[in-house]
């Protein structure tokens, strides 16, 4: 090895742990941010006020999405039914919310439709407190298992490096929800969901990478090893996370209102998820003691018979 | 590992090769009904030849005065055919024309789906769309708290009678709400009247019903009577346990139904909006959300100390009178399934939870040889809309032995009739009648340009990660896209042939993102061959040795993704649930093509030796 590529790694090796401070600072902040600013939670979550009404005449759910934006505040979800003649308008149960039916009989006196109104009624939440409850266990135990595979599939460094790295892709992505005010629903859940296999995938590839240069090459320094690693699969994050991107700035761009909260949180997630699997979980393993030699060690146990 | 021999590469076993092929073939057959689109057929046809006949010219200016899209209006002598490709509007047109031309013409619609013959014997059908996509069916029920609330108080009148015989206090008598059966909540209560004489032993009853239900209050009216209610905070959260009981149990069913995208949220005090995408038959979805369906069991009042007895008819026309206290009932079910007796008769296989279990064993121990009797009940409401409770005796049987917490209800009419009774029984029994009081179809809640806007996104999208591979790898990049587009068909081959599986718009994006890892798995895959390469290795000892052993790092990140995916499927519900299917089953099929498909690919497009590959020359 030449002095310009040993220079080289040595960089990368400042540039991990300079970064793994960055992101634990970014934690700290986004923390921060759910704790002091709490995500603003969606319809789907907090339930709201429903009002419905019907029309006389049909008429289609873009002209009347149009026609109530100026008569309520952002935020409300329009269904129709029965040929576009019966209108339900849910609104979230916070204080921008006109709990009354003033803004109804306004918007019945301004418009040219004829409207009659219905019920306005209070509705409960899709998302019950049973939910979030299995939720967060669900989540839990996902976090249990991966780690007991991952340690059984690798060295238990590895793993932690790659569920620590998942946690700090989560959080990230939830704190910059929260410092934003950017509603959080069910659609936002299920990106937090992607963002886990992604961000986990990510890890695992250059844990494996680690591990096989760990297993050929076991004198080098762990330092070098695991620059070795990420230098070599770059090229691989750089497309997948690439592409990925692409994609998701397509549907940032064209999909239009309905998926930007979609994909802003994917968009953070994958970037989040890149830097995090060189940041983190390549460098987790490092700070936790992981040696060049471990494999051998291993290997010398399991050959030592009676 | 690197000196081995390897085996001539395009000689991959040719049973596997059949194998993965016709895989490949079944999944994309079945993505094929996605193809075509359902249309709505209106025909028109004159009740007699005396009146006016109907132009297309009229028809159109109708529509378009509506701003309704038609796709075809065919007019002959016998009949007018209109062909709308949008099946939403199909109640709004059906409600048009037959305020125009219903004196005139008999006007019938029909939903068509031209799906080649040979498909449809397949039993291929599209993949269902979600709420947000094509609208669904609402439903608004209504719970009757009311009536929860007076069962329950029922139980405890029956208990008083059955202590107050046990103990032999003469005299008690029991009244509820004073007679009344529709009462309000907070106003239902128990009066209990008893002569002054026994006063002692009624205090010690009391002692012992308040222990059991330490939320009664009790008021002594005068010397002989006492009243027992509960206050206003204890109905009030009385309530909204029922409705969150109600509401969990219509989760259960739901999700029993296979649908996985539903909305299901309380409305109001005592009501339930429940959302269904993708419905087809809406009677059914009726019948089974709709059902209150209770099992309790009971003996006969012949064998036991009865504080009220319940007179019923089995189906034999035999009279029964029962002991009115109940020994258990549904809601001690923990598990109900369908299945057939050794004469392969129908049975349901019920088994209880511990309190459930419990309560059987000490009861079929004590009444061995006596007749235990299933009594479903069914709560519906008539014309005039009052409630009313059908019960009828499914099962008489006599108790052979010391029962534990399972056993079975046989005797059952038909093998739907088990499976009917056994999804009602497992989706959890109501604890308050539930009627459906609104139903409705509704409309997609994103409206058709955010759809197309949507899908715009998504082809640009996979447009762009297309062309890049070819740019990047070249000829294997070809080989990638084919992969790609292929684990694409065969992912939305493998929802539609998935009953629960809906599609959501966040679902095509999730999508779009299992894309991108089958994206990685070829990227990983050339990366390594491109290592092979460069070690100094043939082209195809490269290509076969990157397969292999970029096989085990794809494993590993794909099974860890999917127990993610597995534990939320299994314990998340709603819409987590929907996710979680969409990335296992997207892992599932880009393992398929990107490791599988693209190596038979690989093997036919490179059979030589070539000097150059991947940028690397050999």
């Amino acid at each position: 090895m030449n002095s310009i590529k040993l220079n080289k790694y040595l960089n990368l090796s400042h540039f991990r742990i300079a970064s793994f401070y960055c992101a634990a600072i970014f934690v700290v902040i986004a923390l921060f941010g759910l704790f002091s600013k709490n995500l603003a939670l969606g319809l789907d979550f907090t339930g709201g006020y429903l009002t419905e009404f019907s029309t006389e005449k049909s008429i289609n759910q873009k002209q009347m999405t149009d026609l109530l934006t100026s008569y309520l505040p952002e935020g409300f979800k329009v269904t129709s039914a029965d040929g576009g003649t019966h209108w339900s308008v849910q609104q979230a149960d916070n204080m921008y919310s006109l709990k009354d039916k003033e803004w109804l009989a306004d918007f019945a006196l301004h418009s040219e439709l004829t409207i009659t109104p219905q019920d306005a009624i209070y509705i409960g939440s899709q998302v019950g407190e049973e939910l979030i409850n299995q939720g967060g266990l669900a989540l839990l135990t996902a976090i249990i298992v991966i780690l007991m595979y991952l340690s059984f599939r690798f060295e238990w460094r590895l793993a932690a490096g790659a569920v620590i790295a998942l946690f700090h892709d989560v959080l990230i992505v939830l704190g910059l929800f929260a410092w934003f005010g950017i509603t959080f629903d069910l659609t936002i859940l299920a990106s937090l969901l992607a963002i886990i296999g992604y961000s986990l995938n990510d890890s695992i590839i250059v844990g494996d990478k680690i591990r096989e240069i760990m297993k050929t090459n076991s004198e080098a320094k762990i330092d070098t090893i695991i620059n070795q690693a990420i230098k070599s699969t770059l090229v691989r994050t750089m497309i997948t996370s690439g592409t990925t991107l692409a994609t998701i700035m397509a549907i940032w761009i064209f999909a239009g209102e309905s998926l930007a909260g979609f994909s802003i949180a994917l968009l953070t997630g994958v970037l989040v998820g890149t830097f995090s699997s060189i940041a983190i979980s390549a460098t987790v393993p490092q700070l936790l003691g992981l040696t060049a030699d471990y494999y051998d060690k291993k290997e010398e146990d399991i050959c030592q018979l009676p | 590992m690197m000196n081995s021999p390897i085996k001539k590469p395009y000689k991959y076993l040719k049973w596997q090769n059949l194998l993965i092929i016709s895989t490949l073939l079944f999944l994309l057959i079945s993505a094929l009904p996605n193809l075509y689109v359902d249309k709505v057929n209106f025909q028109l046809s004159p009740i007699n030849t005396s009146v006016p006949k109907i132009t297309t010219i009229e028809l159109k200016s109708l529509f378009d005065n509506y701003n309704l899209s038609v796709d075809e209006i065919l007019t002959s002598k016998e009949k007018t055919t209109i062909t709308l490709n949008n099946k939403t509007d199909k109640i709004i047109v059906n409600r048009l024309l037959s305020d125009e031309y219903k004196n005139n013409y008999r006007i019938e619609n029909s939903v068509i789906n031209n799906l080649p013959s040979w498909l449809v014997s397949l039993n291929a059908k599209p993949i269902k769309l979600g709420l947000d996509l094509s609208g669904g069916v609402l439903f608004v029920l209504e719970v009757d708290t009311k009536q929860a609330l007076f069962d329950r108080l029922n139980n405890i009148a029956l208990e008083i009678k059955t202590i107050a015989m046990e103990d032999r206090i003469r005299g008690v008598t029991v009244i509820q709400n004073n007679g009344n059966k529709q009462v309000d909540e907070t106003s239902q209560n128990l009066s209990v009247k008893f002569p002054t004489k026994v006063k002692s032993k009624v205090d010690a009853l009391f002692t012992q019903i308040k222990e059991n239900y330490p939320d009664l209050t009790q008021k002594n009216d005068n010397s002989n009577q006492v009243t027992l209610s509960y206050p206003s905070k204890i109905t009030a959260q009385f309530r909204q346990e029922t409705m969150k009981q109600t509401l969990k149990t219509m989760r259960g069913r739901i999700e029993e139904l296979g649908i996985t995208e539903a909305v299901t949220l309380q409305q109001g005090k005592n009501h339930i909006r429940i959302e269904l995408p993708g419905v087809h038959d809406p009677e059914e979805a009726k019948r089974i959300i709709g059902a209150t369906a209770t099992l309790d069991f009971y003996q006969l009042a012949e064998n036991s100390k009865a504080a009220g007895i319940l007179r019923m008819t089995d189906e034999n026309g035999r009279k029964l009178s029962l002991n009115s206290k109940v020994v258990f009932s549904g809601s001690n079910i923990k598990n109900a399934r369908a299945g057939q007796d050794k004469m392969s008769m129908p049975l349901v296989n019920l088994t209880l939870d511990a309190i459930g279990g419990k309560k059987m064993s000490q009861f079929s121990k004590k009444n061995i040889g006596n007749t235990m009797v299933t009594v479903f009940s069914e709560f519906y409401r008539d014309a005039e809309n009052e409630m009313i409770k059908k019960s009828k005796v499914i099962n008489v049987a006599t108790i052979q032995q010391h029962l534990g917490s399972q056993f079975s209800i046989t005797n059952m009419q038909s093998q739907q009739a088990a499976q009917e009774l056994s999804l009602l029984l497992r989706a959890g029994s109501l604890t308050a009648p539930v009627t459906i009081v609104k139903q409705r179809t509704i409309e997609a809640t994103l409206g058709v340009d955010n759809i197309n806007n949507g899908i715009k996104a998504l082809s640009v999208g996979i447009g762009i990660t297309l062309l890049f591979m070819v740019f990047w790898y070249r000829s294997l990049g070809v080989i990638a896209n084919v992969a790609l587009t292929l684990n694409l068909m065969s992912l939305l081959g493998l929802m539609s042939l998935l009953p629960g599986a809906v599609l959501t718009l966040p679902g095509i994006a999730g999508l779009v993102l299992t894309v991108g890892m089958a994206v990685d798995t070829n990227v990983l895959i050339f990366e390594r061959i491109k290592e092979e390469l460069k070690r100094g290795h043939k082209v195809l000892h490269a290509i076969e040795q990157g397969y292999k052993s970029a096989f085990s790092t794809i494993l590993d990140a794909n099974i860890t993704t999917m127990i993610t995916g597995i534990i939320l499927y299994t314990i998340g519900n709603g819409p987590v649930k929907g996710f979680a299917l969409i990335l296992c089953l997207g892992i599932l099929t880009s393992m398929f093509t990107g490791v599988f498909i693209s190596k038979i690919l690989t093997n036919i497009v490179i059979r030589k030796n070539k000097t150059q590959l991947l940028g690397v020359n050999v």
